[in-house]
């Protein structure tokens, strides 16, 4: 019997070979195993296995660990501890298991203790764990479980710190795990015809690819024509709105978990970023509620299916007629005969039951949604105006208003930060800001300016004052004085709602046709508009006039050639007298328009559901399928929190 | 496989408590504390079935065989690249391969270093000996083929190595020739939780700003008040006299937290209610709520509102919201006036004038979230020069005599007759409905009127 296998059957094949990795290390150790994982594994290792496979694999109990308590081990048992490679935990874990050090002497052949580290574990550890004395009494191990399958077209890492690490750390520590499973996704679905790097780190994603060595031949037919890989920092803007869509709602407002977010009626993601005594405390109705976790994957729950990727009004008003509707549906039992109710309860009423479970936790969430936007149509105002650059010194007085009247701790800094990239903030003007964030939020978060100045998200603070450039940050900007981001939104043509005016009605009546809708309109993610181009482009040529003005893009073809769109182009003008003289060398022949229409998107540093929507739009126009992978998914408080972890 | 095994239920257990699989229904835990509750509560493990139906994706895995998406070639290699000793010879190799391995060990130890080798190896984390990097010049030779490849913690690898083997002097040199190498060597630092050798680095290579915020946050970490008070002053004087050129808001908060400090030590009561380490705000706020004369506050006390908030460089906007925040939860509406009523400085003389920094509307909205009475949001409504935003904050807010008053200055006469009509019989609104309409109609035939016909 064989099956077909679909790309998405293959994706999520991803959790065989992650098991696949997980029991040779299990098995390579002997003896009675216990299992001792941190606790944020637990839920994206869900998506691996499950305890009764942990069993059959021989451990014989999982316990979470505890930073501030090591656990006591029996004479015979084996400790295998499962942490994250961060520094400070495997620290910690050392400094536990120190005491180790004085009392047992290390035995060859049989290793009482383990530590797993995931994804990597980094060679310095090694040297660490001689330092600690440890060495010969631990062994290390690493395991990366590679791309997590979440739903159709959705792929996440669950490395929740490689934001942080790259962009603002200037660590580039965890790329050498991602370009592994990058590696095996090549093992899976083949190598693509081309691959369009954007950014630093993406190029040295690739290098790092080929540095892996030559793939394994497979019988595998490839899946995917391109490859498109990007930098975080290369589309901010995609990060830092604030998306209208359903699902991106959802995940501003609930914290996220391996693909899944947990609704509590008591507190939120936004509600703990104000300051609570400023609150006017509404009576919390139903605090006392169990917090639901809703899974964000449309084949298990297909009222998020549903509404995913729909405009968010749109969803929430479907979801109240879906619950009114149900409810009558239910109110017929009433008016049923006897044997009619026989068949209904036994057939059709379990299912009306769980199905009106999981709208009710829709409607739960969405109400949530809507209670802690607020005056969301001023912020979306606000937002647009800023995309646009209307007014700076208006916009400036409103984010300092909204920090002093509505102050949230992440996401009135992103608005700042939007700010800066779309229209620029002086030095001056952030001095201002965070003189009045300091006092909101307490002097500790001084470090946030510096380290978010790092991500080119604010301006880096200077010594000294310069008094002559505030006279110019005070002039209102001609139009034609266009920021970089400007300059390049406007030759990807990312900006949707610049022509104000009379079309500005007519937009609306477009928003359906344009992968905008996600922000309402206003912009078109960088990645949605780059697969547009490359999906649409009939020549080399055609892609090279599209993206020549853009700097630091990269095509990479199979033999290991890397160019740009413009020299590729070139290169396929002088071949391209005599047809016949392309085809016979093969490989040479321009890649455009691509042949195999399906597109893997990795973006580093973090996805959000707007890019995957948009990706999602432009398939369905396109008729391609389009995948969207990255180290995690963020919605852009996690973005701007990521600076406030030290 | 039997799936049926419920997995949740063995994540859902506090991190002490552990299961064995022995005896599937019962939960052995053992224990050495109290099974503490605190995951029951914060509820994350707890959840209700439906949507944790299953995280297998197991409909389709239970037909996919590993084979069909990957070629046992590949999952061979994959495993291979997984495992981080590659010196264990493993059982099954001849003794012909043994011998070569062997052989290629000891070339690679006692010989000349494979660099690419080497740098390879450290990428994927796996170990590789770096001792036989013994020239100045192959060390540095092995950090730029590092630099060069990425992956960050081969470099530090090395760095930790090269410390070992090298003196201050040419370490340090090798760091300032490569910025990104110093960049990942601080990141190191910072990570490992190495304060005062990430200070000194920073400073040693003039990074004064980073040093300076460095310095400021292990202050504040500090874990009792004394000592923080302490290390803060310090860090006041050294920039004082330092010479090195800080930038302007660092100072600022510096001695802003110093200021605090000083204050929650003098003030003891102050911050009681509050933890630790309360924002300026909050402080703010708590002072609001000890202040007792709204009226002439004392300047001279250093808990007095205004007072601190001008010790704090606390916005006036910021003041003003958190005052009008903290007297209307106090209920204390009368204060409102003093706080947003002042003399302008310019012209003593003047009579006071009513002043505000925020939109107007976010006062009222506020006002009325916190449940406060009509007289005090007609106030505030009073001040809103539109008549028509008025009229349609009025009516959100439910305050029926700025309704009246609103409508009034639009000359809205009928509708101001159907209010009345709305308006309990001889109520309080309804005479002031009446009153409105009675001026309304009698505006006419003021002497502005006559004199414009003339």
């Amino acid at each position: 019997m064989i099956m077909e296998l679909t790309l998405e059957k293959k994706l999520q094949g991803f959790q065989l070979v992650a098991q696949e990795k997980l029991q040779a290390i299990l098995c390579s150790i002997p003896g009675k195993k216990e299992l001792i994982l941190e606790p944020a594994l637990i839920k994206p290792l869900e998506h691996v296995c499950t305890a009764s496979w942990l069993k059959l694999k021989g451990i014989q109990r999982i316990y979470k660990h505890d930073a501030k308590q090591s656990l006591p081990r029996a004479a015979d048992e084996v400790h295998i501890y499962m942490i994250r490679s961060l520094l400070g935990t495997y620290q910690t874990l050392l400094r536990q298991l120190q005491p180790l050090a004085m009392v047992e002497t290390p035995d060859v052949f049989l290793k009482m203790y383990h530590i797993i580290c995931v994804p990597s574990c980094y060679t310095y550890y090694q040297t660490l764990l001689e330092q600690a004395g440890l060495w010969g009494l631990v062994q290390l191990h690493h395991y990366n479980w590679d791309f997590i399958y979440f739903d159709q077209g959705v792929l996440s890492m669950e490395l929740p710190n490689l934001y942080e690490c790259l962009y603002l750390q200037g660590d580039s520590s965890p790329l050498p795990a991602v370009a592994q499973s990058l590696r095996l996704l090549q093992m899976i679905c083949g190598p693509p015809a081309v691959i369009l790097s954007f950014g630093s780190h993406s190029a040295q994603l690739l290098q790092m690819l080929q540095a892996l060595g030559k793939l394994p031949e497979s019988s595998n037919l490839p899946d995917y024509g391109g490859w498109l890989i990007i930098d975080r920092d290369k589309d901010y803007p995609s990060s830092l709105l604030t998306p209208a869509i359903y699902a991106g709602l959802l995940l501003e407002v609930f914290q996220q978990r391996a693909g899944e977010i947990v609704v509590d009626n008591s507190k939120n993601k936004i509600s703990s970023q104000r300051v609570e005594l400023l609150q006017s405390k509404q009576s919390s109705k139903g605090a006392s509620s169990k917090p639901i976790s809703v899974r964000l994957n449309s084949a298990s729950d297909e009222i998020y299916g549903d509404n995913r990727y729909k405009h968010f009004a749109q969803a929430s008003s479907w979801i109240r007629a879906q619950v009114k509707a149900l409810g009558l549906e239910l109110q017929k039992l009433n008016d049923m005969q006897l044997e009619e109710m026989h068949d209904y309860v036994a057939r059709k009423l379990p299912k009306l039951t769980e199905l009106k479970a999981k709208v009710l936790r829709h409607l739960n969430a969405s109400e949530i949604v809507i209670q802690m936007l607020g005056n969301f149509r001023r912020l979306q105002a606000l937002e647009e105006d800023i995309l646009n650059n209307v007014s700076r010194k208006r916009l400036l007085g409103d984010i300092d208003e909204l920090l002093t009247t509505d102050g949230q701790r992440y996401n009135t800094l992103r608005l700042l930060c939007l700010l800066h990239h779309c229209a620029g903030v002086a030095p001056e003007e952030l001095q201002t800001f965070a003189r009045n964030y300091c006092n909101m939020f307490g002097h500790r978060e001084l470090g946030v300016f510096q380290q978010l100045a790092q991500a080119g998200l604010l301006p880096q603070l200077l010594p000294e004052k310069k008094a002559p450039t505030k006279l110019l940050a005070n002039l209102p900007l001609p139009k034609f004085q266009q920021t970089e981001f400007q300059a390049n939104a406007n030759r990807l043509k990312l900006l949707t709602s610049c022509g104000d005016g009379p079309d500005g009605a007519a937009s609306s009546k477009e928003v359906q046709s344009c992968p905008s809708f996600v922000f309402n309109g206003t912009y078109i993610p960088l990645v949605a508009q780059l697969c547009s181009i490359l999906l649409r482009a009939n020549t080399a040529e055609e892609l090279s006039t599209k993206l020549a003005m853009i700097e630091g893009m990269q095509l990479h073809l199979d033999s290991n050639r890397q160019t740009t769109p413009k020299a590729y182009a070139a290169q396929q003008k002088t071949q391209s007298p005599g047809p016949a003289a392309a085809s016979s060398s093969g490989e040479d022949a321009d890649v455009f328009p691509l042949r195999l229409r399906n597109l893997f998107v990795f973006v580093v540093g973090g996805a959000n559901y707007a890019e995957i929507a948009a990706c999602d739009f432009i398939s369905k126009l396109t008729g391609a399928h389009i995948t969207v992978a990255s180290d995690s998914l963020m919605a852009g408080s996690d973005l701007i929190a990521a600076a406030f972890s030290n | 496989m039997d799936v049926q095994f419920d997995s949740e239920s063995y994540w859902n257990r506090s991190s002490r408590a552990a299961f064995s699989f022995d005896d599937e229904d019962e939960v052995d835990i053992v224990s050495t504390e109290l099974p503490s509750n605190k995951w029951e509560n914060n509820g994350i493990f707890s959840d209700d079935t439906i949507s944790e139906a299953s995280f297998e994706n197991s409909p389709a895995l239970n037909h996919l065989s590993i084979k069909a998406i990957l070629s046992e070639e590949a999952l061979k290699l994959v495993l291979q690249e997984q495992n981080l000793d590659e010196r264990v010879i493993h059982k099954g190799v001849s003794p012909d391969e043994e011998l070569k391995l062997l052989r290629r060990q000891i070339q690679s130890t006692l010989y000349s270093p494979d660099l690419d080798a080497t740098a390879q190896k450290l990428l994927q984390g796996k170990t590789a000996p770096l001792e036989m990097f013994r020239s100045l010049h192959e060390k540095q030779q092995l950090l730029d083929t590092l630099l060069s490849n990425g992956g960050g913690h081969a470099v530090v690898t090395v760095l930790l190595f090269l410390k070992r083997t090298l003196n201050a002097a040419q370490f340090h040199a090798i760091l300032k020739q490569r910025p990104k190498a110093l960049e990942q060597y601080l990141s190191y630092l910072r990570e490992s939780g190495d304060v005062s050798s990430h200070i000194d680095l920073l400073q040693r290579f003039g990074r004064h700003q980073e040093a300076a915020l460095k310095q400021f946050q292990a202050a504040l970490a500090s874990e009792d008040a004394p000592s923080r008070k302490q290390h803060l002053q310090r860090l006041v004087d050294a920039y004082a006299n330092a010479g090195v050129g800080i930038i302007p808001l660092y100072e600022q908060v510096f001695h802003a937290a110093l200021k605090m400090q000083l204050l929650m030590e003098r003030e003891g009561t102050a911050g009681k209610q509050l933890g630790d380490q309360p924002t300026p705000i909050e402080l703010l706020y708590v002072c609001c709520q000890q202040n007792n004369n709204w009226k002439e506050q004392d300047m001279l006390k250093p808990i007095a509102p205004q007072r601190f908030a001008a010790d704090q460089q606390i916005s006036p906007a910021q003041y003003e919201w958190t005052a009008l925040n903290e007297r209307a939860q106090a209920q204390a509406y009368a204060d409102l006036e003093c706080i947003f009523e002042r003399v302008p400085t310019w012209h003593p003389l003047k009579s006071k004038q009513f002043h505000i920094s925020f939109d107007l509307t976010l006062a009222v909205v506020r006002l009325y979230e916190l449940h406060a009475p009509s007289t005090v949001l007609q106030l505030f409504l009073s001040k809103m020069g539109n008549s028509g935003e008025k009229l349609a904050l009025a009516q959100k807010v439910k305050c029926i005599k700025a309704v009246i008053d609103a409508m009034a200055g639009l000359k809205q006469q009928q509708e101001l007759k159907q209010l009345r009509e709305t308006l309990p019989e001889r109520s309080e609104e309804q005479f002031y409905c009446e009153n409105a309409l009675k001026s309304l109609q009698s505006k006419r035939w003021t002497t502005d009127n006559i004199k414009l016909k003339l």
